[in-house]
């Protein structure tokens, strides 16, 4: 089963994959694509809570700086270091290396029911 | 409507992304923006920059006329010179920056920015009343490429180019039997041309261009690229860092301006007296001491307080760091190696001033 099987998406192009109870939370490679070569990364502290929809992450490409939402309510149990010193792997790969933090969910299952699955995100897009 | 050059079809073929600029649909990359970037610094890169304005300057007041509308001494253009001119309003703000180029006695070329050509035509007529002169407005007509790096003169050699003009320097002739002007000037601080054709020459140019540049390894640049090029070579770009309410003496222009000039432009007042005393805000370059990337309209602050905003702001692929140019207030206290903050996401981000241009430039070619 391919990556971008296992993922749900919102319209603001993150994505949200299962990890053994816990959830990775990254940029689809359509938004990778649209915003060009990445330069600057902020991610949050370990154990900041959010509430869907809140910015939680800021990347910068070279045109512009995007915040970017969290996709379900939650507590950020890791981030991604490796991509605050090294923002192009974003470029070279969104899913297995690039992804963004990983959280504890705190929200209820109602949090999912705008997410989508990523054929259908990459139809909406269209 | 949006407009269109008459490249848009190859930039869609070459699988650019599109965007609106100035009321133009134009290539922002092609690639990837710094490695654009990298190539012009290294080798050469081609750019559509057809979208710029070209107004024609003719008759026997000429000279006279373009002296009353800028603050640069036009007398002194000899046949094929070039210079960077700026076109104030009566309080010296700048309604936009241009190059003049004379092309023969009573005819100048005048080369502005898209987003101003019709601003420039307005204030020109407004100003051309006693003046034997006819202002002849052909962007429609004309198509501008231009090809910029350490290579470029490699590949219009290969079209053909015989000479080595000078930079700032402009000459009639014919490239693959097209006639065209051709201009040793560019927006990139690398040594380079910028090739002036009608309309309908300009897609097999482009495809020349790129055919005979393969072994120079030629990329088509976008406008990415181009804005980055321009912040390292710290270049002012119109709307971000020059408006209507800033001065050429505080947009760190004065060293084009001759202080002995006699004619009565339009502006001299508030220009002369900035020259002599300084003017209320100043620009300078600022390299941030930490990952963080300052952009337009950030505030800057100085022991605390906000002493002025971010005009420019981005990227140096070369210098791998973060650059950006602002105005400040105009104190002595901020100086080169002054540590000053840009305020990213309500916190503040330490840089400090450095000098313009960031990187050293390239472009001046002089014949041996």
């Amino acid at each position: 089963m391919s990556i971008t099987e296992k993922i749900l998406c919102t319209k603001s192009h993150e994505y949200l994959l299962e990890d053994n109870g816990n959830y990775i939370i990254g940029l689809t490679d359509y938004a990778i694509e649209q915003l060009g070569d990445i330069v600057f990364v902020e991610l949050p502290e370990v154990n900041t809570e959010y509430t869907k929809g809140d910015t939680f992450a800021t990347i910068e490409s070279v045109k512009a700086a995007s915040e970017i939402y969290i996709p379900v309510s939650g507590k950020i149990i890791d981030v991604n270091n490796a991509i605050v010193n090294s923002p192009e792997i974003l470029n070279e790969d969104c899913y297995e290396n690039g992804w963004l933090v990983k959280i504890e969910r705190t929200g209820d299952d109602s949090e999912f029911s705008d997410l989508l699955e990523y054929e259908d995100y990459k139809e909406e897009l269209e | 409507m949006v407009k269109k050059t008459y490249l848009h079809e190859k930039h869609i073929e070459l699988g650019a992304k599109m965007v609106d600029f100035a009321g133009w649909h134009m290539p922002v990359q092609y690639t990837s923006i710094i490695e654009e970037h990298k190539n012009v610094r290294e080798n050469v890169g081609l750019f559509d920059v057809s979208h710029m304005g070209e107004i024609f300057v003719i008759g026997e007041d000429a000279e006279e006329f373009l002296n009353k509308i800028v603050p640069q001494n036009i007398s002194k253009l000899t046949n094929g010179k070039a210079v960077y001119c700026q076109l104030p309003n009566r309080n010296g703000g700048l309604i936009d920056d241009l190059i003049i180029y004379k092309l023969k006695e009573n005819t100048y070329l005048i080369v502005c920015n898209a987003s101003r050509v019709d601003e420039d035509i307005n204030w020109m007529s407004l100003n051309q009343r006693g003046y034997n002169i006819n202002l002849d407005n052909q962007s429609h007509n004309l198509s501008l490429i231009a090809v910029q790096g350490p290579k470029s003169i490699d590949l219009i050699r290969k079209l053909g180019y015989k000479d080595n003009q000078d930079s700032f320097t402009i000459k009639e002739d014919k490239l693959l039997n097209i006639p065209m002007y051709i201009s040793r000037t560019g927006y990139t601080g690398e040594d380079g041309f910028e090739l002036l054709v009608i309309n309908e020459y300009v897609e097999y140019l482009w495809d020349k261009l790129l055919e005979e540049g393969k072994e120079y390894n030629v990329m088509p640049i976008g406008l990415g690229a181009r804005d980055t090029l321009r912040l390292e070579a710290a270049l002012p770009l119109y709307g971000n860092d020059l408006d209507e309410n800033t001065t050429p003496v505080e947009a760190g222009l004065s060293w084009s301006i001759p202080k002995n000039k006699l004619d009565n432009y339009n502006g001299k007042k508030v220009i002369t007296e900035q020259l002599e005393n300084g003017a209320p805000k100043k620009l300078i370059g600022i390299k941030m001491l930490d990952k963080s990337i300052a952009r337009h309209e950030y505030e800057v602050y100085y022991k605390g307080e906000k002493v002025g905003v971010i005009t420019s702001g981005g990227v140096s692929p070369i210098l791998n760091a973060n650059i950006a140019m602002a105005y400040v207030k105009n104190i002595k206290e901020i100086c080169l190696g002054t540590k000053v903050q840009v305020m990213i996401r309500e916190k503040l981000h330490d840089g400090e001033v450095v000098k313009r241009p960031f990187i050293q430039k390239r472009n001046k070619v002089t014949r041996s």
